[in-house]
């Protein structure tokens, strides 16, 4: 209805600096480079002329060229016509949101329709999560526990295999996170109940039991459970300094509300536990951010069940995440194979192989390292760097990549790196740090996202494993 | 899960240089939450020394303190239980259950820590319970020269107690325990 109001870019316009194999991707869009939000939808919806009212200045090089085609035109006609878009532009807007909800109803309903089946197809939901899923419902939930392989993709195993898990986890919990004098407690009374007259006998002096070879406080004994609870105190602390500080802007974790409360209380539990039952890892800064979207997205989960069990869940998917990255996290890893520098060397060839001009405008000519930038993204897996809608859109991606995570993640971070090139290629070495270590929230995320699907792979990293 | 230290009579250094080597290596800062004293220190770097352990230092005065500001007795909540502080040097026969439960009466205390006697003793009286941790380093008291080091952790969680004794006895800690439930009614039972 509105595509004969609008007129089609011709195909080689000036004034985009990608390089080709991105060319046409940028025309089909629409978008300057900056990938800014311009009223589009994802088809190849041509909003050319449609641009100006918004973006006079950075597509001013662009509308030169178009007065220039249309000067030979009718130029009556042009004033009626961009008259006529300006007084419709907010009939298009409108429309396009129409349009833009209709999808996602339609993409809502695909994804329901995808989990509702006995056998999950998790090619096609793969598909579809990679898209984005809709907000709202349990639909992000579930998909994200189908695509880490929490809940099998068979529909009938579900209830058992929750039900083992969150036992688990409940066993779990119980054994590591007791404090001591409650697992005392829980010993005497399952010993003593042929005990108890004798303590309820008169008054006069107290039985005494000697326990010289048991556990008492202030034991310095290795085994003692006692010196094992005081020495996780500390990290206990460390992780509560933390949960204060994720998301101070979201209520649902950082306010004073019980309910905030009991989702700190229940993070920390997580958090501990991956701690306890990893010692050689144990807790590092930063883990609570990787966890603060899953357990989000588990415990505002519309299914009550769900949401009542969302801490069993998050460990359990938690766990999964941070399996391929764990090495990241590992000091004494750095230098290795899978450590973080070895992900980081991986960054940059992937950026050589995409677009070599930039790569060496980074390296050399401005000297930026990867390390600087890259590592609180790969290692908190972008949970740093966006606001939080974006973060969930994000992972919808990452979650759903058929190779894997950490090969998604990389891609993001190139398509990071190629959104702001023209920023990058201008700017020198503090520059190009404050623009790197504060992304700029004002991209257009689905045009990130599109880019970093099509970044083609690094095929001398596969040649050389 | 509120760890309480008791202990007291260390009369540092008239009659004893310190606490015995092995009781300062199990007592390291971070685990405590509360120290009671029942008093006779008796100099201020004693009064610093467990400050270091735990800032939160009860102490009642014993005869040869040399700080004369401490109070007579003194009374704390502690989670679920009301406990009492005395030295016991006023109590009259020194040690004597009855007149310590007059103490414990008066003060109103589910348990009363008191001193003087430099030997280790644990009491249920009436409901509640009178516990002497004994002296720390060991030193003589005006009764008897053959006094054992002795303290006591208390672990109070909710309705019930459970006493740590440590003692150095042969150069050996020798670690006891007791366990003790509060009744929730405020009367004396059973």
């Amino acid at each position: 209805m509105f595509k004969d109001k609008l007129k089609l870019p011709t195909p080689d316009k000036p004034g985009r600096i990608f390089p080709d194999r991105l060319g046409s991707l940028v025309m089909i869009s629409g978008l300057d480079e900056k990938g800014n939000e311009i009223e589009r939808s994802e088809f190849e919806f041509e909003s050319g002329e449609e641009l100006e009212p918004i973006k006079p200045g950075a597509l001013g090089f662009h509308r030169e060229s178009d007065d220039g085609d249309e000067a030979i035109d009718d130029e009556k006609d042009d004033k009626d016509q961009r008259i006529r878009k300006k007084t419709n532009k907010d009939a298009v807007a409108a429309s396009v949101s129409v349009l833009k909800s209709i999808l996602l109803d339609e993409k809502r309903s695909d994804l329901e329709y995808e989990i509702s089946r006995r056998e999950i197809n998790l090619e096609k939901l793969r598909r579809i999560a990679s898209t984005g899923i809709p907000n709202g419902g349990g639909l992000r939930a579930t998909a994200w526990k189908l695509l880490l392989g929490y809940l099998p993709s068979s529909h009938d195993l579900w209830e058992t295999q929750l039900e083992e898990n969150r036992q688990k986890y409940a066993d779990m919990k119980e054994e590591l996170l007791l404090n001591p004098s409650e697992h005392i407690w829980k010993e005497a009374k399952d010993l003593s109940s042929t005990q108890q007259h004798e303590d309820n006998d008169a008054d006069g002096p107290l039985r005494r039991h000697e326990i010289s070879v048991e556990d008492h406080p202030l034991s310095l004994d290795k085994e003692s459970l006692w010196r094992q609870y005081f020495q996780h105190t500390e990290i206990v602390d460390q992780i509560d300094r933390d949960l204060q500080r994720t998301h101070p802007d979201m209520p649902f974790f950082s306010a004073e509300t019980s309910f905030s409360r009991k989702n700190r209380e229940a993070m920390k539990n997580i958090l501990l536990l991956f701690a306890k039952s990893n010692p050689a890892i144990c807790y590092v800064q930063g883990m609570n951010e990787v966890l603060a979207p899953i357990y989000y997205v588990f415990r505002t989960d519309t299914d009550k069940q769900n949401a009542e069990n969302a801490e069993a869940d998050s460990f359990s998917c938690f766990v999964r995440i941070l399996g391929d990255s764990v090495d990241h996290f590992c000091q004494q890893l750095d230098n290795s194979s899978s450590g973080i520098l070895a992900t980081l060397s991986r960054l940059s060839d992937l950026l050589k192989v995409n677009d070599e001009q930039l790569w060496h405008h980074l390296e050399f000519t401005t000297k930026i390292k990867p390390q600087f930038y890259a590592f609180r993204w790969i290692t908190l897996l972008l949970t740093q760097e966006f606001k939080f809608e974006f973060i969930l859109r994000i992972w919808d991606t990452l979650l759903s990549n058929t190779f894997g995570v950490q090969d998604m993640l990389l891609r993001i971070c190139c398509a990071m790196l190629l959104c702001v090139k023209s920023r990058l290629l201008s700017g020198d070495f503090v520059a190009n740090i404050k623009l790197l270590q504060h992304y700029p929230d004002d991209i257009n995320l689905e045009y990130l996202l599109q880019v970093a699907q099509d970044i083609s792979p690094d095929t001398s990293y596969i040649l050389s494993l | 899960m509120v760890l309480v230290l008791a202990l007291g009579d260390l009369h540092v250094p008239h009659r004893a240089p310190d606490l015995p080597a092995k009781f300062k290596s199990m007592l390291v800062p971070g685990k405590i939450q509360h120290i009671i004293c029942t008093g006779n220190l008796c100099i201020k770097e004693v009064h610093d020394y467990l400050k270091t352990l735990c800032p939160d230092l009860h102490i009642a005065r014993g005869e040869y303190d040399e700080e004369t500001k401490y109070p007579e007795t003194k009374t704390l909540t502690i989670g679920q239980f009301k406990l009492g502080l005395c030295h016991g040097h006023q109590v009259i026969p020194w040690g004597d259950l009855d007149s310590l439960a007059m103490l414990q009466r008066q003060l109103d205390v589910d348990i009363l820590v008191t001193g003087h006697t430099h030997q280790f003793t644990a009491y249920k009286h009436e409901g509640g319970v009178v516990i002497n941790p004994g002296s720390a380093t060991g030193a003589y008291s005006s009764i008897t020269y053959d006094v054992n080091p002795s303290f006591v952790l208390m672990d109070i969680d909710g309705l019930r107690v459970v006493v740590y004794v440590y003692e150095l006895i042969d150069g050996e800690v020798k670690v006891d325990k007791i366990d003790f439930k509060k009744t929730s009614s405020n009367q004396s039972t059973q």
